[in-house]
Protein backbone atom coordinates (compact mmCIF):
# COMPACT_ATOMS: atom_id res chain seq x y z
CA UNK A 1 0.00 0.00 0.00
CA UNK A 2 1.13 3.47 -1.37
CA UNK A 3 2.52 5.73 1.85
CA UNK A 4 0.30 9.12 1.07
CA UNK A 5 1.96 11.16 3.89
CA UNK A 6 5.06 10.63 1.14
CA UNK A 7 5.80 13.80 -0.77
CA UNK A 8 7.54 13.27 -4.02
CA UNK A 9 11.21 15.39 -4.14
CA UNK A 10 11.30 15.71 -8.08
CA UNK A 11 15.37 16.70 -7.53
CA UNK A 12 15.81 13.33 -5.32
CA UNK A 13 15.85 11.06 -8.55
CA UNK A 14 17.66 13.91 -10.36
CA UNK A 15 20.50 13.28 -8.02
CA UNK A 16 20.74 9.76 -7.90
CA UNK A 17 20.62 9.49 -11.45
CA UNK A 18 23.86 12.65 -11.63
CA UNK A 19 26.08 10.54 -9.20
CA UNK A 20 25.63 7.42 -11.34
CA UNK A 21 26.23 9.62 -14.67
CA UNK A 22 29.09 11.06 -13.09
CA UNK A 23 30.30 7.83 -11.91
CA UNK A 24 30.12 6.28 -15.20
CA UNK A 25 31.63 9.65 -16.88
CA UNK A 26 34.73 9.40 -14.92
CA UNK A 27 35.33 5.85 -14.88
CA UNK A 28 35.40 6.24 -18.40
CA UNK A 29 38.16 9.02 -18.44
CA UNK A 30 39.95 7.31 -15.81
CA UNK A 31 40.11 4.51 -18.65
CA UNK A 32 40.77 6.82 -21.48
CA UNK A 33 43.65 7.91 -19.67
CA UNK A 34 44.90 5.82 -17.25
CA UNK A 35 47.69 4.84 -20.22
CA UNK A 36 51.34 5.42 -21.41
CA UNK A 37 50.27 6.66 -24.78
CA UNK A 38 47.94 9.59 -22.99
CA UNK A 39 50.35 10.11 -20.05
CA UNK A 40 53.10 10.29 -23.21
CA UNK A 41 50.21 12.95 -25.21
CA UNK A 42 49.52 15.14 -22.26
CA UNK A 43 53.42 15.76 -22.33
CA UNK A 44 53.85 16.22 -25.51
CA UNK A 45 50.57 19.02 -25.05
CA UNK A 46 51.97 20.40 -22.03
CA UNK A 47 55.55 21.00 -23.81
CA UNK A 48 54.51 22.53 -26.56
CA UNK A 49 52.28 25.24 -24.79
CA UNK A 50 55.37 25.88 -22.37
CA UNK A 51 57.36 26.38 -25.72
CA UNK A 52 54.81 28.67 -27.61
CA UNK A 53 54.06 30.42 -24.27
CA UNK A 54 58.05 30.95 -23.90
CA UNK A 55 58.40 32.06 -27.14
CA UNK A 56 55.63 34.86 -26.79
CA UNK A 57 57.59 36.02 -23.01
CA UNK A 58 60.67 36.44 -25.33
CA UNK A 59 59.01 38.63 -27.77
CA UNK A 60 56.94 40.81 -25.08
CA UNK A 61 60.19 41.27 -23.10
CA UNK A 62 62.60 42.39 -26.25
CA UNK A 63 59.41 44.66 -27.77
CA UNK A 64 59.39 45.70 -23.67
CA UNK A 65 62.94 46.61 -23.67
CA UNK A 66 63.41 48.39 -27.36
CA UNK A 67 59.94 50.62 -25.65
CA UNK A 68 61.98 50.78 -22.51
CA UNK A 69 58.69 49.49 -20.96
CA UNK A 70 59.40 48.09 -17.43
CA UNK A 71 58.19 44.11 -17.70
CA UNK A 72 57.05 41.90 -14.91
CA UNK A 73 60.27 40.42 -14.34
CA UNK A 74 61.53 44.59 -13.80
CA UNK A 75 58.31 43.78 -10.72
CA UNK A 76 59.87 40.89 -9.76
CA UNK A 77 63.14 42.22 -9.32
CA UNK A 78 61.83 45.13 -7.16
CA UNK A 79 59.36 42.75 -5.02
CA UNK A 80 62.54 40.94 -4.34
CA UNK A 81 64.20 44.31 -2.96
CA UNK A 82 61.47 44.38 -0.78
CA UNK A 83 61.18 41.15 0.42
CA UNK A 84 65.31 41.57 0.94
CA UNK A 85 64.66 44.60 3.06
CA UNK A 86 61.91 43.05 4.74
CA UNK A 87 63.80 39.97 6.22
CA UNK A 88 66.52 42.66 6.96
CA UNK A 89 64.47 44.69 9.33
CA UNK A 90 63.55 40.99 10.31
CA UNK A 91 67.20 40.32 11.78
CA UNK A 92 67.75 43.70 13.30
CA UNK A 93 64.18 43.39 15.34
CA UNK A 94 65.27 39.64 16.22
CA UNK A 95 68.98 40.99 17.36
CA UNK A 96 66.62 44.16 19.54
CA UNK A 97 65.10 40.72 21.06
CA UNK A 98 68.05 39.74 22.08
CA UNK A 99 69.49 42.89 22.96
CA UNK A 100 66.19 43.02 25.05
CA UNK A 101 66.67 40.11 26.97
CA UNK A 102 70.15 40.57 27.91
CA UNK A 103 68.90 43.56 28.94
CA UNK A 104 66.52 41.91 31.19
CA UNK A 105 69.21 39.26 32.56
CA UNK A 106 71.51 41.56 33.33
CA UNK A 107 68.51 43.69 35.08
CA UNK A 108 68.04 41.13 37.13
CA UNK A 109 71.70 40.12 38.10
CA UNK A 110 71.51 43.90 39.19
CA UNK A 111 68.60 43.33 41.11
CA UNK A 112 70.65 40.48 42.82
CA UNK A 113 73.85 42.43 43.28
CA UNK A 114 71.68 45.44 44.36
CA UNK A 115 70.00 42.40 47.39
CA UNK A 116 73.27 41.34 48.44
CA UNK A 117 74.66 44.86 48.39
CA UNK A 118 71.45 45.53 50.79
CA UNK A 119 72.66 42.80 52.77
CA UNK A 120 76.08 43.79 53.22
CA UNK A 121 75.17 47.46 54.44
CA UNK A 122 72.53 45.62 56.99
CA UNK A 123 75.52 43.79 58.34
CA UNK A 124 78.44 46.09 58.50
CA UNK A 125 75.72 48.46 59.72
CA UNK A 126 75.37 45.25 62.66
CA UNK A 127 79.15 45.21 63.02
CA UNK A 128 79.41 48.90 63.41
CA UNK A 129 77.26 49.07 66.56
CA UNK A 130 78.71 46.09 67.79
CA UNK A 131 81.80 47.91 67.51
CA UNK A 132 80.59 50.66 69.50
CA UNK A 133 79.43 48.34 72.02
CA UNK A 134 82.65 46.74 72.32
CA UNK A 135 84.66 50.34 72.18
CA UNK A 136 82.31 51.25 74.96
CA UNK A 137 83.03 47.62 76.81
CA UNK A 138 86.79 48.17 76.26
CA UNK A 139 86.92 51.71 77.65
CA UNK A 140 84.81 50.82 81.08
CA UNK A 141 87.91 47.74 81.26
CA UNK A 142 90.39 50.37 81.00
CA UNK A 143 88.49 51.99 84.05
CA UNK A 144 88.31 49.00 86.12
CA UNK A 145 91.58 48.58 85.38
CA UNK A 146 92.63 51.61 86.56
CA UNK A 147 90.67 51.00 89.66
CA UNK A 148 92.11 47.77 90.12
CA UNK A 149 95.44 49.51 90.08
CA UNK A 150 93.97 51.92 92.42
CA UNK A 151 92.90 49.45 94.96
CA UNK A 152 96.25 47.70 94.38
CA UNK A 153 98.31 50.15 94.85
CA UNK A 154 96.58 50.89 98.20
CA UNK A 155 96.57 47.19 99.11
CA UNK A 156 99.94 47.44 98.93
CA UNK A 157 100.19 51.11 101.07
CA UNK A 158 98.29 48.80 103.17
CA UNK A 159 100.37 46.17 102.93
CA UNK A 160 103.50 47.95 103.68
CA UNK A 161 101.06 49.70 106.77
CA UNK A 162 100.76 46.48 108.16
CA UNK A 163 104.45 45.72 108.11
CA UNK A 164 105.44 48.40 109.75
CA UNK A 165 102.33 47.39 112.82
CA UNK A 166 103.83 44.06 113.02
CA UNK A 167 107.15 45.36 113.07
CA UNK A 168 106.18 48.00 116.20
CA UNK A 169 104.41 45.05 117.18
CA UNK A 170 107.31 42.64 117.48
CA UNK A 171 109.40 45.79 119.40
CA UNK A 172 106.57 46.06 121.98
CA UNK A 173 106.44 41.85 122.41
CA UNK A 174 110.47 41.68 122.69
CA UNK A 175 110.78 44.73 125.64
CA UNK A 176 107.95 45.26 127.09
CA UNK A 177 109.20 46.15 130.94
CA UNK A 178 111.98 48.56 129.62
CA UNK A 179 109.32 50.14 127.53
CA UNK A 180 107.22 50.70 130.50
CA UNK A 181 110.09 51.58 132.56
CA UNK A 182 111.84 54.15 130.91
CA UNK A 183 108.22 55.07 129.78
CA UNK A 184 107.80 56.06 133.52
CA UNK A 185 111.15 56.86 134.13
CA UNK A 186 112.73 60.74 134.45
CA UNK A 187 116.05 61.77 135.27
CA UNK B 1 1.56 21.47 3.43
CA UNK B 2 1.01 18.38 1.38
CA UNK B 3 -1.65 17.78 -1.02
CA UNK B 4 -3.31 14.54 -0.77
CA UNK B 5 -2.99 12.40 -3.48
CA UNK B 6 -5.91 10.32 -4.77
CA UNK B 7 -5.78 6.58 -5.54
CA UNK B 8 -6.70 7.26 -9.37
CA UNK B 9 -4.31 10.44 -9.90
CA UNK B 10 -1.31 10.12 -11.56
CA UNK B 11 -0.04 13.40 -9.87
CA UNK B 12 2.84 13.16 -7.20
CA UNK B 13 2.49 14.36 -3.84
CA UNK B 14 4.11 17.88 -3.49
CA UNK B 15 4.98 19.41 -0.47
CA UNK B 16 4.31 22.98 -2.39
CA UNK B 17 5.84 24.88 0.79
CA UNK B 18 9.30 23.20 0.60
CA UNK B 19 9.39 23.69 -3.02
CA UNK B 20 9.27 27.38 -2.34
CA UNK B 21 11.51 27.43 -0.44
CA UNK B 22 14.04 25.48 -2.56
CA UNK B 23 13.66 27.84 -5.49
CA UNK B 24 13.69 31.07 -2.96
CA UNK B 25 17.39 30.11 -1.20
CA UNK B 26 18.79 29.10 -5.05
CA UNK B 27 17.50 32.23 -6.18
CA UNK B 28 19.51 34.07 -2.82
CA UNK B 29 22.80 32.14 -3.90
CA UNK B 30 22.34 34.37 -6.99
CA UNK B 31 21.19 37.58 -5.51
CA UNK B 32 22.47 37.59 -1.84
CA UNK B 33 26.24 38.74 -1.32
CA UNK B 34 28.10 35.36 -0.34
CA UNK B 35 28.82 34.58 3.21
CA UNK B 36 31.03 35.91 5.40
CA UNK B 37 34.16 34.11 6.34
CA UNK B 38 36.62 34.10 9.15
CA UNK B 39 34.34 35.53 11.63
CA UNK B 40 37.09 34.63 14.75
CA UNK B 41 38.56 37.58 16.17
CA UNK B 42 41.85 38.12 15.45
CA UNK B 43 45.13 40.16 15.33
CA UNK B 44 47.88 40.85 13.32
CA UNK B 45 50.96 39.18 15.00
CA UNK B 46 53.59 39.37 12.04
CA UNK B 47 53.31 39.68 8.27
CA UNK B 48 56.17 38.86 5.81
CA UNK B 49 55.83 39.06 1.74
CA UNK B 50 52.34 38.07 1.67
CA UNK B 51 51.92 35.59 5.04
CA UNK B 52 50.57 36.80 8.08
CA UNK B 53 50.43 35.29 11.36
CA UNK B 54 47.22 36.06 12.98
CA UNK B 55 46.67 35.34 16.63
CA UNK B 56 43.22 34.21 18.15
CA UNK B 57 43.00 35.07 22.10
CA UNK B 58 41.70 32.05 23.64
CA UNK B 59 38.10 33.14 25.07
CA UNK B 60 39.44 32.55 28.63
CA UNK B 61 43.36 31.24 28.19
CA UNK B 62 43.24 27.51 30.13
CA UNK B 63 46.25 26.29 28.07
CA UNK B 64 49.60 27.60 28.82
CA UNK B 65 50.84 25.59 25.34
CA UNK B 66 49.32 27.25 22.11
CA UNK B 67 48.65 25.86 18.79
CA UNK B 68 50.27 26.81 15.88
CA UNK B 69 48.14 26.06 12.49
CA UNK B 70 50.01 25.22 9.22
CA UNK B 71 47.39 25.05 6.43
CA UNK B 72 48.55 23.67 2.74
CA UNK B 73 49.88 25.99 0.09
CA UNK B 74 47.18 24.88 -1.94
CA UNK B 75 43.81 26.57 -0.66
CA UNK B 76 43.55 29.19 1.57
CA UNK B 77 43.16 29.09 5.15
CA UNK B 78 39.55 30.16 6.31
CA UNK B 79 38.33 26.64 5.99
CA UNK B 80 39.77 26.07 9.77
CA UNK B 81 37.29 29.98 10.46
CA UNK B 82 34.58 28.64 7.68
CA UNK B 83 30.87 29.41 10.04
CA UNK B 84 30.26 30.24 13.25
CA UNK B 85 29.56 27.11 15.75
CA UNK B 86 31.35 24.85 12.91
CA UNK B 87 34.79 26.56 12.85
CA UNK B 88 37.33 24.94 14.21
CA UNK B 89 39.37 28.03 15.29
CA UNK B 90 36.71 29.21 17.14
CA UNK B 91 35.92 25.91 18.68
CA UNK B 92 39.84 25.34 19.86
CA UNK B 93 39.58 29.22 21.57
CA UNK B 94 36.21 28.61 23.49
CA UNK B 95 38.08 25.59 24.62
CA UNK B 96 40.70 27.94 26.48
CA UNK B 97 43.54 27.68 23.77
CA UNK B 98 45.45 30.52 22.22
CA UNK B 99 45.59 29.61 18.64
CA UNK B 100 48.05 30.86 15.91
CA UNK B 101 47.60 30.89 12.24
CA UNK B 102 50.38 31.00 9.09
CA UNK B 103 48.51 32.28 6.45
CA UNK B 104 50.84 32.00 3.57
CA UNK B 105 49.10 34.12 1.83
CA UNK B 106 48.93 34.47 -2.49
CA UNK B 107 52.14 34.03 -4.26
CA UNK B 108 53.00 36.38 -6.82
CA UNK B 109 55.09 35.76 -10.17
CA UNK B 110 57.25 37.47 -8.03
CA UNK B 111 57.46 34.83 -5.33
CA UNK B 112 58.17 32.09 -8.40
CA UNK B 113 61.20 31.18 -6.31
CA UNK B 114 60.03 30.37 -3.33
CA UNK B 115 60.72 26.53 -2.55
CA UNK B 116 59.21 24.54 -0.03
CA UNK B 117 63.08 25.12 2.01
CA UNK B 118 62.18 29.01 2.10
CA UNK B 119 58.79 28.50 3.25
CA UNK B 120 60.08 26.69 5.91
CA UNK B 121 63.24 28.08 7.18
CA UNK B 122 62.22 31.65 6.63
CA UNK B 123 58.66 31.73 7.09
CA UNK B 124 57.68 28.97 9.43
CA UNK B 125 60.56 29.23 11.60
CA UNK B 126 60.16 32.85 11.99
CA UNK B 127 56.79 33.02 12.40
CA UNK B 128 56.62 29.67 14.65
CA UNK B 129 59.36 31.91 16.76
CA UNK B 130 57.25 35.04 17.00
CA UNK B 131 54.30 33.28 18.18
CA UNK B 132 56.21 31.76 21.29
CA UNK B 133 57.60 34.94 22.05
CA UNK B 134 53.73 36.41 21.39
CA UNK B 135 52.22 33.84 23.97
CA UNK B 136 54.87 33.85 26.43
CA UNK B 137 54.81 30.22 26.08
CA UNK B 138 58.49 27.87 27.03
CA UNK B 139 56.87 25.87 23.98
CA UNK B 140 54.08 25.36 21.29
CA UNK B 141 51.99 22.68 19.73
CA UNK B 142 52.06 22.51 15.89
CA UNK B 143 48.92 21.31 14.01
CA UNK B 144 49.27 20.70 10.36
CA UNK B 145 46.58 20.02 7.84
CA UNK B 146 47.07 18.24 4.32
CA UNK B 147 49.95 19.76 2.83
CA UNK B 148 50.74 21.62 5.84
CA UNK B 149 51.23 18.60 7.58
CA UNK B 150 53.56 17.57 5.58
CA UNK B 151 55.75 21.02 5.82
CA UNK B 152 54.64 21.32 9.76
CA UNK B 153 56.86 17.07 9.81
CA UNK B 154 59.79 18.66 7.95
CA UNK B 155 59.96 21.52 10.03
CA UNK B 156 59.64 20.00 12.99
CA UNK B 157 62.51 17.38 11.90
CA UNK B 158 65.02 20.62 11.65
CA UNK B 159 63.69 22.78 13.97
CA UNK B 160 65.37 24.57 17.07
CA UNK B 161 62.37 25.77 18.37
CA UNK B 162 60.65 24.03 21.42
CA UNK B 163 58.28 22.13 19.83
CA UNK B 164 56.17 19.81 22.28
CA UNK B 165 53.72 18.61 19.99
CA UNK B 166 52.98 17.71 16.69
CA UNK B 167 49.91 17.35 15.46
CA UNK B 168 48.69 16.16 11.43
CA UNK B 169 45.68 15.54 9.59
CA UNK B 170 45.06 14.09 6.88
CA UNK B 171 48.49 14.10 5.71
CA UNK B 172 50.43 12.91 2.90
CA UNK B 173 54.24 11.51 4.64
CA UNK B 174 55.19 8.54 1.99
CA UNK B 175 54.37 9.49 -1.66
CA UNK B 176 54.55 6.15 -3.10
CA UNK B 177 50.73 5.80 -3.00
CA UNK B 178 48.81 8.14 -4.99
CA UNK B 179 45.04 7.75 -5.19
CA UNK B 180 44.98 9.24 -8.93
CA UNK B 181 45.80 7.27 -12.17
CA UNK B 182 48.40 4.93 -11.38
CA UNK B 183 50.04 5.47 -15.60
CA UNK B 184 49.90 8.69 -14.24
CA UNK B 185 52.05 8.38 -11.41
CA UNK B 186 54.20 5.97 -13.68
CA UNK B 187 54.85 8.79 -16.27
CA UNK B 188 55.66 11.47 -13.60
CA UNK B 189 58.38 9.28 -11.71
CA UNK B 190 59.58 7.74 -14.83
CA UNK B 191 60.00 10.96 -16.42
CA UNK B 192 57.54 10.89 -19.46
CA UNK B 193 55.54 13.21 -17.78
CA UNK B 194 58.05 16.15 -17.19
CA UNK B 195 56.78 19.26 -16.23
CA UNK B 196 60.12 21.43 -15.42
CA UNK B 197 59.86 23.87 -18.30
CA UNK B 198 56.01 24.41 -17.77
CA UNK B 199 56.92 25.76 -14.43
CA UNK B 200 59.85 27.53 -15.63
CA UNK B 201 57.44 29.33 -18.24
CA UNK B 202 54.43 30.05 -15.86
CA UNK B 203 56.93 30.85 -12.80
CA UNK B 204 53.43 29.96 -10.15
CA UNK B 205 51.18 27.47 -11.45
CA UNK B 206 48.08 29.32 -11.78
CA UNK B 207 45.37 28.55 -10.13
CA UNK B 208 43.22 27.05 -12.43
CA UNK B 209 45.86 24.35 -13.05
CA UNK B 210 46.13 23.67 -9.42
CA UNK B 211 42.02 23.44 -9.92
CA UNK B 212 42.38 20.77 -12.81
CA UNK B 213 44.89 19.09 -11.16
CA UNK B 214 42.72 18.30 -8.28
CA UNK B 215 39.83 17.83 -10.11
CA UNK B 216 41.54 15.07 -12.41
CA UNK B 217 43.14 12.98 -9.92
CA UNK B 218 39.34 12.95 -7.59
CA UNK B 219 36.40 13.26 -10.37
CA UNK B 220 37.75 14.93 -13.98
CA UNK B 221 33.61 15.78 -14.48
CA UNK B 222 31.80 16.99 -11.15
CA UNK B 223 28.19 18.25 -11.45
CA UNK B 224 26.37 16.47 -8.33
CA UNK B 225 27.33 18.93 -6.18
CA UNK B 226 25.00 21.29 -8.19
CA UNK B 227 21.95 18.45 -8.11
CA UNK B 228 22.80 17.85 -4.35
CA UNK B 229 21.90 21.68 -3.98
CA UNK B 230 19.04 21.60 -5.99
CA UNK B 231 17.80 18.28 -3.89
CA UNK B 232 18.61 19.81 -0.39
CA UNK B 233 17.68 23.95 -1.28
CA UNK B 234 15.11 23.66 0.75
CA UNK B 235 16.77 23.71 4.12
CA UNK B 236 18.57 26.88 4.22
CA UNK B 237 21.83 25.75 6.79
CA UNK B 238 22.35 23.19 3.94
CA UNK B 239 22.38 26.27 1.28
CA UNK B 240 24.57 28.19 4.00
CA UNK B 241 26.67 25.71 4.02
CA UNK B 242 26.95 24.01 0.40
CA UNK B 243 27.66 28.40 -0.75
CA UNK B 244 30.94 28.45 1.84
CA UNK B 245 32.20 25.06 0.85
CA UNK B 246 31.65 25.75 -2.66
CA UNK B 247 33.03 29.10 -2.42
CA UNK B 248 36.03 27.72 -0.70
CA UNK B 249 36.86 24.66 -3.53
CA UNK B 250 36.53 27.75 -5.76
CA UNK B 251 39.07 30.41 -4.25
CA UNK B 252 42.29 28.46 -5.45
CA UNK B 253 45.57 30.19 -4.99
CA UNK B 254 48.51 29.77 -7.11
CA UNK B 255 51.20 27.79 -5.85
CA UNK B 256 55.24 29.29 -5.92
CA UNK B 257 57.23 27.46 -8.96
CA UNK B 258 59.81 26.95 -6.77
CA UNK B 259 57.52 24.61 -4.44
CA UNK B 260 55.64 22.75 -7.03
CA UNK B 261 59.01 21.62 -8.69
CA UNK B 262 60.02 20.46 -5.47
CA UNK B 263 57.26 18.72 -4.44
CA UNK B 264 56.80 17.01 -8.18
CA UNK B 265 60.29 16.40 -7.72
CA UNK B 266 61.81 15.62 -4.00
CA UNK B 267 58.82 14.27 -2.74
CA UNK B 268 56.50 12.85 -5.54
CA UNK B 269 59.01 11.49 -7.83
CA UNK B 270 61.86 10.62 -5.44
CA UNK B 271 59.90 10.02 -1.97
CA UNK B 272 62.61 12.02 -0.41
CA UNK B 273 60.47 12.83 2.98
CA UNK B 274 60.28 8.97 3.90
CA UNK B 275 63.97 8.42 2.83
CA UNK B 276 65.36 11.34 4.94
CA UNK B 277 66.98 13.14 2.19
CA UNK B 278 65.20 16.70 2.29
CA UNK B 279 67.61 19.30 3.16
CA UNK B 280 66.04 22.32 4.51
CA UNK B 281 68.85 25.02 5.12
CA UNK B 282 71.89 23.10 6.10
CA UNK B 283 70.03 20.63 8.12
CA UNK B 284 68.84 17.30 6.62
CA UNK B 285 65.10 16.62 7.64
CA UNK B 286 64.87 13.44 8.66
CA UNK B 287 61.68 12.52 10.41
CA UNK B 288 63.45 10.25 13.23
CA UNK B 289 64.78 13.75 14.63
CA UNK B 290 61.25 14.36 15.52
CA UNK B 291 60.33 13.55 19.61
CA UNK B 292 57.37 15.81 20.12
CA UNK B 293 54.40 13.61 20.73
CA UNK B 294 52.96 13.16 17.42
CA UNK B 295 49.28 12.82 16.84
CA UNK B 296 48.47 11.42 13.37
CA UNK B 297 44.34 11.91 12.19
CA UNK B 298 43.64 10.21 8.71
CA UNK B 299 39.64 10.51 7.15
CA UNK B 300 38.54 6.84 6.40
CA UNK B 301 36.71 8.57 3.28
CA UNK B 302 39.35 10.76 2.66
CA UNK B 303 39.16 10.54 -1.41
CA UNK B 304 42.51 12.92 -2.13
CA UNK B 305 45.59 11.48 0.81
CA UNK B 306 45.34 7.70 1.17
CA UNK B 307 45.83 6.25 4.36
CA UNK B 308 48.77 4.48 3.69
CA UNK B 309 50.20 7.79 2.82
CA UNK B 310 50.10 8.74 6.53
CA UNK B 311 50.58 5.96 8.69
CA UNK B 312 54.45 5.45 7.36
CA UNK B 313 55.03 8.75 9.53
CA UNK B 314 53.98 6.78 12.97
CA UNK B 315 57.18 4.42 12.54
CA UNK B 316 59.98 7.31 11.44
CA UNK B 317 59.77 9.06 13.95
CA UNK B 318 61.25 8.98 17.34
CA UNK B 319 58.42 10.20 19.75
CA UNK B 320 57.52 7.94 22.67
CA UNK B 321 54.13 9.42 22.90
CA UNK B 322 52.26 8.91 19.65
CA UNK B 323 48.90 8.11 18.80
CA UNK B 324 47.15 7.48 15.13
CA UNK B 325 43.15 7.25 14.72
CA UNK B 326 40.94 7.19 11.52
CA UNK B 327 37.99 9.69 12.05
CA UNK B 328 35.16 8.68 9.71
CA UNK B 329 35.19 11.66 7.53
CA UNK B 330 36.35 12.99 4.50
CA UNK B 331 39.38 15.16 3.19
CA UNK B 332 37.48 18.34 4.02
CA UNK B 333 35.10 17.18 5.77
CA UNK B 334 37.33 17.31 9.44
CA UNK B 335 38.00 20.95 8.69
CA UNK B 336 34.44 21.68 7.24
CA UNK B 337 32.40 19.99 10.14
CA UNK B 338 34.55 21.67 13.02
CA UNK B 339 34.97 18.09 14.31
CA UNK B 340 38.63 18.46 14.16
CA UNK B 341 38.55 20.95 17.07
CA UNK B 342 37.06 18.20 18.81
CA UNK B 343 39.27 15.67 18.28
CA UNK B 344 42.63 18.10 18.77
CA UNK B 345 41.12 19.34 21.93
CA UNK B 346 40.94 15.35 22.97
CA UNK B 347 44.55 14.82 22.31
CA UNK B 348 46.21 18.11 23.29
CA UNK B 349 44.01 18.76 26.52
CA UNK B 350 46.50 16.99 28.76
CA UNK B 351 49.21 18.16 26.77
CA UNK B 352 49.28 21.42 27.13
CA UNK B 353 50.09 22.33 30.71
CA UNK B 354 46.55 22.75 31.81
CA UNK B 355 46.10 26.50 33.66
CA UNK B 356 44.55 26.21 37.37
Amino acid sequence: MPDNNKTYDPFETLHKFSLLWEKQINDFIYLWTNNNEFVKAANLGTELHSRYLESMKKNQEALASVLNLPTKSDVTNVANLTIQAEEKIEALEEQLWDLQDSVKVQAKEIEGVVEVSKDIIKLTKQLKTELVKTKKELTDTKNLHEELQEMKFEIMKLAGFKEELEALRSLMEKDPAHELTGAGTSK
Amino acid sequence: MAVNKSENTIMPNLAYERELNRWRNVLKIFTEPEPKMGHTPRVEVWRKNKSVLWHYPAKQRKFEIPLFFVYSLFNKPYILDVAPKTSVIEGLTNLGYEVYLLDWGTPGYEDKKIGLDTYIDKYLRTAVKRAIRHSGAEEITLVGYCLGGTIASIYASVADEPIKNLIVATVPIDFSAFIGPDKWAEGMRNGDLNIEHFIDVYGNIPPKFVEGMFRAIGAPIYFTNYTMLLHRAHDHRYVDKWRRMNKWTLDQVPFAGEAYRQLSTDLFKDNKLVKGEIVIGNKQADLKNIKANLFVISGSRDNLILEEQSKPIMDLVSSEDKTYIVVETGHVGLALSGLFAKIVDQWAASRSEPLN
